[in-house]
């Protein structure tokens, strides 16, 4: 498996802590096809969209930002990071992103998702109580969806389908569908049980954090008959490429801290994250991908190395990282650090067989 | 639930074994008709139910009715209350399963156990276990919940069983931790019905 470096966006719209100017939605959109452009040019594999349903967010209709995307680029794989398919309808997210693969010669790829945020079940009609049940059921129909055509299928969130013509099919043979996994143990093992693309959401911590994660999740994916090693699994993570190592923590934290507090509240309140909490994180021994080009490589093999994962996509303008900073970050991203990594990645394989 | 497999208990000859099933009762704490507090006592029993004939009886405090909440002493109860409670007293084996509520086992099952006569579960095995929203919550079975039975002189067994709401996918429990915290349990319930089936007592019964 080819090692695959990406970046993704929840396609942010927050008052800069620096210069307190407030982005319009209309320029946070051209941004955003911008970002895909400049990370297709700089030779990265995936471009993910993040799904939000808030007046900070741009990315409440993720496929409509990727069917753009798909026009102003060439090579680079769409994605959502992700879709919360538990308050939406399989067979419209099958449509779209059939739609965006078409447009984009067999680009598009889903990754579902149970939704950290919550926003979208009161705004489609859906009860939180259903957490469990709606993701389960929905994943099985989009699973079938992409199966066969056309499909007999029924279940408790919407009306049976009888010999339904889904349609379009995907361009190539298949759109990879992925699961988004926040770290929760039951999600690892329920996505390994069904065989499919892990991908993991990682927040702060130690680099170590999620090896009891990954383990169950393979574990599960071996005792239902999957082969495990085939599986491919992500990292979806926090993280910024700056020109040394002091400039990238430099560049990133007032962001960072700022889109921490907008999004991470106990009682009510964001939570300051103090500069020596966040230079931890950046140490080699936690999980941000933060510092120059070396430090990003030195630490994207240390979690292949760990965790075995065969992706990684970085998610660097949270908290409203300002577009000529962002830009020139997915640029060192995809020149300086993801030729190395993908090189050094292959070369341990060849090694390994 | 009757389980009718060959016990494993073998008592050894002259103790009567024929017939002999285990009764569980499980008080269950949850307020919420499906629940992950369920789901984890369920994977109690099926466990059990794999070692043992067992016959399985449930009370659901949060469903007792007002016959149960307007209840202050013993004596206001209803009859069908009155039954459940001889239940909880007369079995085997009292499965105490209750989710977190702020910080503790919620209202209803103290009150359940408020009623409870203070000597009917000397004892008795009790199996302790939980459910909360993260680990921060796993001593609530040690802090709260063993010394309630510590009061009623039941004999609790060591490992109790605590599972968070990132161990369940729904009500189902999927963490192969927590089951083999289970079977770890279970071995020392299995243990102490062994020795309390063939050993001598250090006191006589009257």
């Amino acid at each position: 498996m080819a090692f695959e470096i990406g970046i993704m966006t929840f396609g942010e719209v927050t008052q800069d802590p620096v210069t307190g100017r407030l982005p319009s939605p209309r320029q946070r959109v051209r941004e955003t096809i911008e970002q895909a452009k400049v990370a297709d040019e700089a030779g990265l594999d995936v471009f993910g969209v993040g799904e939000h349903h808030r007046t900070d967010f741009i990315g409440s209709a993720p496929t409509i930002l990727l069917a753009a995307a798909a026009e102003a680029t060439e090579h680079i794989r769409l994605t959502s990071s992700v879709t919360v398919l538990s308050s939406e309808d399989p067979v419209r997210v099958w449509e779209q992103f059939a739609t965006i693969d078409l447009l984009s010669h067999g680009r598009a790829e889903i990754i579902a998702g149970r939704g950290s945020y919550t926003e979208s079940f009161p705004l489609f009609g859906y009860d939180l109580r259903d957490y469990s049940d709606l993701f389960r059921e929905k994943l099985d129909l989009l699973l079938k969806i992409r199966e066969r055509n056309p499909l007999t299928w029924s279940g408790r969130f919407r009306a049976p389908l009888v010999d339904a013509d889904i349609a379009p099919r995907a361009d190539g043979e298949t759109i990879p569908i992925w699961v988004g996994v926040g770290g929760s143990t039951a999600s690892a093992i329920s996505t390994g049980r069904l065989g499919l693309p892990m991908a993991m959401a990682l927040l702060l911590g130690p680099l170590t954090f999620h090896e009891q994660t990954i383990e169950l999740y393979r574990a599960s994916a071996e005792q239902a008959g999957h082969d495990a090693r085939a599986l491919p699994v992500s990292i979806n993570t926090h993280g910024y490429v700056g020109r040394t190592s002091r400039q990238a923590r430099d560049a990133m934290y007032p962001y960072f801290a700022k889109g921490m507090a907008e999004n991470n509240h106990q009682r009510g309140r964001g939570i300051e994250l103090p500069r020596a909490v966040f230079d931890a994180q950046a140490s080699p021994g936690a999980g941000l991908l933060v510092g120059s080009p070396q430090e990003i490589i030195d630490k994207l093999l240390a979690y292949h190395e760990l965790y075995g994962i065969n992706r990684a996509i970085i998610q660097m303008g949270f908290g409203g990282m300002p577009q000529k900073e962002h830009l020139e970050a997915i640029e060192r991203l995809g020149t300086e650090v993801a030729p190395v990594v993908r090189q050094e990645i292959t070369a341990r394989q060849e090694v390994a067989a | 639930m009757t389980v009718t497999n060959p016990p494993v208990v073998d008592a050894g000859p002259g103790i009567p074994t024929a017939g002999a099933v285990l009764r569980v009762v499980v008080v269950n704490g949850s307020p919420s008709r499906r629940s992950k507090t369920l789901g984890l006592a369920d994977a109690v029993l099926d466990t059990l139910g794999k070692m043992l004939p067992i016959d399985v009886s449930r009370v659901d405090v949060y469903r007792l009715g007002p016959g149960f909440t307007a209840a202050t002493e013993r004596d206001d109860v209803t009859p069908d209350v009155e039954a459940m409670l001889r239940l909880a007293e007369d079995a085997d084996l009292l499965i105490a399963a209750a989710p977190v509520y702020r910080g503790s086992y919620p209202g209803m099952f103290k009150h359940f156990f408020d009623l409870v006569d203070q000597y009917a579960l000397a004892n008795t095995l009790v199996l302790l276990a939980a459910t909360g929203g993260g680990e921060h919550h796993a001593l609530v079975l040690e802090h709260a919940m063993r010394p309630l039975f510590a009061f009623f002189q039941a004999l609790t067994v060591p490992v109790a069983i605590f599972a968070s709401s990132g161990d369940f996918d729904g009500v189902t429990l999927l963490n192969p931790r927590v089951h083999g915290r289970i079977e770890m349990a279970l071995a020392d319930v299995l243990d102490l019905l062994k020795s309390r089936a063939t050993g001598t007592r250090a006191t006589a019964d009257s």
